[in-house]
């Protein structure tokens, strides 16, 4: 079944937070009566899962002391003057 | 938090650096990530996030405190990360097909499992599918990708950071998921 196009668009809102409750219930009607689109809307929001539940990575622990160390050295003179 | 932050920059503006060494621990962990996930490579986003830490401190002048400095601070990291994709050969982008395959592109290829995302994320090899999904964007739709799902920030945050219109930052985060979806959305 081909189903207009904004119906896309509206699911796009919605994962935006920023649907009107006009438009979310067009798309609430929608999704109930076709699955293909109910199942496009599904993955989307799979997809989001998966891109949110990226494993959690940190720098080195020498990460700041690094970045210390890079810094312009005329500002650590200032410093030994206060 | 605000401001801490405020105080801090006051006091490096002075010159001293042992408030900038607060700053940076306050904000590494979201920096390098935000540097990963536009990278893909833990040695890149490192040198990129700790650059973008120098490129902050030196220029910490121009900062505009009207602006969250998070936010000047990830536009900093952002755009390095841009320039440092720019650099590097393109890559395959995630419809190119793959060359001795007809209409297959390269995720196609990859298993379809049924498990739950979480169920199915704890393989290593998974993240990396997702990381590389990432990576295929091209770099418009990769930075609010990664902004907004990575760094977890309102659409207004990213518009600001970017320097581009809402409604901008809408379309290419729906393009962006868009793209994903054809590539995670059956994992």
């Amino acid at each position: 079944m081909e189903c207009p196009n904004h119906i896309i668009k509206l699911m796009h809102d919605y994962l935006d937070d920023d649907i009107t409750p006009d438009d979310e219930r067009e798309l609430r009607e929608h999704l109930q009566q076709c699955s293909a689109c109910a199942h496009h809307f599904n993955s989307l929001k799979r997809t989001i899962a998966f891109i949110q539940h990226a494993s959690h990575i940190t720098p080195s622990s020498n990460f700041t002391a690094n970045v210390m160390a890079r810094l312009p050295k005329e500002k650590k003179m200032v410093r030994l003057g206060r | 938090m605000e401001t801490f932050i405020k105080k801090r920059i006051k006091a490096i503006k002075k010159g001293d650096q042992n408030a900038y060494a607060e700053i940076v621990e306050l904000y590494k962990d979201k920096v390098y990530r935000l540097c990963y996930r536009m990278l893909g490579n833990r040695h890149e986003a490192e040198d990129a996030a700790q650059e973008a830490f120098v490129r902050a401190y030196i220029n910490i002048h121009t900062y505009n405190t009207n602006m969250k400095f998070s936010s000047w601070l990830y536009r900093i990291a952002t755009n390095l990360s841009i320039d440092k994709i720019r650099k590097k050969k393109p890559s395959v982008y995630l419809d190119e097909e793959v060359s001795g395959t007809e209409g297959l592109t390269v995720y196609s290829q990859l298993p379809s499992t049924e498990a739950s995302p979480e169920e199915t994320l704890e393989s290593l090899e998974l993240q990396e599918t997702v990381q590389k999904a990432i990576e295929k964007l091209p770099e418009k739709y990769r930075s609010v990708i990664v902004l907004k799902y990575i760094e977890d920030l309102s659409l207004q945050e990213i518009s600001e950071i970017l320097d581009i219109p809402i409604g901008t930052v809408k379309t290419r985060i729906h393009r962006g998921r868009e793209a994903l979806r054809k590539h995670l959305g059956h994992l």
